[in-house]
């Protein structure tokens, strides 16, 4: 056995004693579920059920979904299973509308989490003998504390630097000789961009593996931060409402997929628009359960990712379902003239045209009556030039390109290097300026 | 022969201008001349300067995107006709010009394709073409 494996026995477990496993700790959870938590008990109610009729995993489906809108509603206790005294430490995650997303861990439940993170970071060859520095922010998000005491439970020493001060970052990398940098796939781009600009030399660094999150990593991304940093670059998935990292994570064999800690999920790949079942392999949206969680159990939670599952065996040996990277979610997408066009698509088209940078801007209005797509694009400096004609004829390439993957006829703007704004969270690509009359 | 010229990148914005400017102000950079077309959103800006070289560091530092591009440089008596006449050079030898534009005195910027072919072709005329280090008026 590879020594990349936090836990070997259950994450090679074989297909029958993962649904073994999970079909045990479903019947626990859901009668966790029905006996403490009110607004549980009045959805299987309403429907007839207890839970002594879920006898098998695809029962699962006879109970009601769970969403952001079931956690704001209940906001901010309203779906605690314990009481607030057993509760060491609540998370929240940003709630772009109204109140936040709020989350609460028991021991046992941050011991399950701090498992699924280390698992997920040894999965990428990270081990013991790795210092990784942490640039996420601590505070309410998961990504800080999340992946800190996961990697702790590996046996990391962790360099608890949290988010912004670059310089400092650099220095500690420098310093400190860390191996393992945490942080946004943008802030990272940053931290490339000051190196480079100050002469520090990523490729002698003793960075080897990036730990991306919080906001969409793209293909494209991974490619330009692996070759000015000289790092492996991998992200993983999770979030808030099931823990926030550690649902999921790549493996140094199959870089497009996700395991997901089976043991502790049970997933389901669901129509968006009907809520019915699809067929392992199909594309659709995730929807997850967990299997063991005593503070907050969410049964049937619709993530909005939309993703497909494969239980294939992985070459690196794990056992787990492999869910395809999710590179678009049910409400991201935006419908311009008619036509779904997902932010992920524009991206892709910018990652393989020369002379642009990853950072873009999508701006949607209809001021004219029809809908308008505007994306701004930004320029690397090698771009520039002194025909405008060039210019005119780079934009046109620009707009050609994307109109072959979105279908739709973009306004392309021309932003010069570094005129796009940067965040250092999620990244705030799409403005829709559509009045909604 | 041909002058340096230095191309800034630049959308179409209020303050865009001014702060170019000002970059070179507080280089101490002389502009001789520079073009500001209407080209829509985002266009270039032109500038013709005493310190070529340091006018596009300082730019580059100051985070402008920005080219260096040659153009050739004549300076014309300031009398009716003396523009015609150079264009009617240019456009008897077939030379198109991508474009031009004054600037302090008479001193007049062209930019072709081909610079050292035009440059060959005015200097066989009475035209007092004008170098980087002879730009002083």
């Amino acid at each position: 056995m590879s020594s990349d494996f936090f836990a070997p026995e259950i994450e090679t477990a074989s297909r029958e004693r993962i649904r073994a496993i999970q079909l045990e700790k479903l019947k626990n959870q859901v009668a966790w579920a029905y006996d403490r938590v009110p607004w549980y008990k009045a959805r299987f109610q309403e429907r007839g059920l207890k839970p002594a009729d879920i006898q098998s995993l695809a029962d699962i489906a006879r109970l009601p979904f769970t969403d952001k809108q079931v956690l704001r509603d209940t906001y901010p206790y309203g779906l605690c299973a314990i009481p607030l005294d057993d509760v060491l430490r609540l998370h929240s995650s940003s709630g772009t509308t109204g109140k936040p997303i709020v989350i609460g861990f028991n021991q046992h439940d941050l011991d399950i989490w701090s498992d699924c993170v280390a698992r997920m970071v040894a999965m990428v060859g990270v081990t013991r003998a790795d210092r990784v520095q942490m640039a996420f922010g601590y505070g309410m998000f998961t990504g800080g504390f999340g992946l800190h005491y996961g990697c702790e439970k590996l046996g990391c020493m962790m360099v608890p630097a949290g988010s912004g001060n670059t310089e400092r970052h650099l220095m500690m990398i420098e310093d400190y000789k860390t191996t393992v940098l945490i942080s946004t796939p943008s802030y990272a781009l940053h931290m490339c961009e000051v190196g480079e600009a100050c002469g520090f030399d990523w490729q002698a660094s003793s960075l080897r593996v990036g730990l991306f999150g919080g906001e969409p990593c793209t293909p494209g991304l991974k490619r330009e931060i692996e070759s000015r940093m000289h790092i492996v670059c991998t992200d993983n998935y999770g979030l808030t409402e099931l823990s926030g990292p550690g649902v999921g994570g790549e493996c140094l064999h199959s870089r497009e997929h996700n395991h997901i800690a089976e043991d502790q999920f049970l997933w389901e790949i669901i129509d968006p628009r009907t809520g019915e079942p699809l067929p392992e392999g199909s594309e659709g949206e995730l929807v997850l359960s967990t299997l063991d969680r005593q503070a907050f159990p969410m049964l049937r939670y619709r993530t909005h990712d939309l993703t497909a599952i494969t239980t294939e065996p992985c070459a690196c040996g794990r056992t787990h379902a492999r869910m395809t990277k999710v590179r678009a979610r049910t409400d991201d997408m935006l419908i311009v003239r008619g036509t779904n066009i997902f932010p992920t698509q524009v991206e892709d088209v910018l990652s393989v045209i020369q002379g642009v940078t990853p950072h873009y801007r999508i701006v949607i209005d209809n001021e004219t009556g029809l809908d308008r797509m505007t994306v701004m694009v930004e320029l690397k400096p090698e771009a520039i030039s002194d025909s405008f004609e060039e210019m005119d004829r780079f934009r046109h390439h620009v707009v050609d390109r994307l109109r072959q993957t979105l279908l739709v006829t973009p306004v392309v703007k021309l932003i010069e290097p570094n005129g796009i704004e940067r965040s250092f969270g999620k990244s705030k690509h799409v403005e829709d300026r559509r009045s909604k009359l | 022969m041909a002058v340096a010229q230095i191309s800034v990148f630049a959308e179409n914005q209020p303050g865009h201008l001014g702060r170019i400017l000002v970059a070179l102000e507080t280089a101490g950079i002389n502009v001789h001349g520079f073009l500001a077309a209407d080209t829509g959103d985002c266009g270039i800006i032109r500038f013709i300067v005493d310190k070529p070289d340091l006018g596009l560091a300082v730019l580059r530092e100051a985070g402008f995107a920005v080219t260096r591009t040659d153009v050739l440089c004549v300076r014309l008596p300031d009398k009716p006709g003396e523009l015609a006449r150079v264009m009617g050079i240019l456009a008897a030898a077939n030379i198109n010009v991508g474009y031009s534009y004054s600037l302090i005195s008479t001193l007049i910027a062209i930019h072709v394709d081909d610079i050292a072919a035009t440059e060959a072709v005015l200097r066989h005329q009475p035209i007092d073409l004008v170098s980087q280090d002879n730009m002083i008026w």
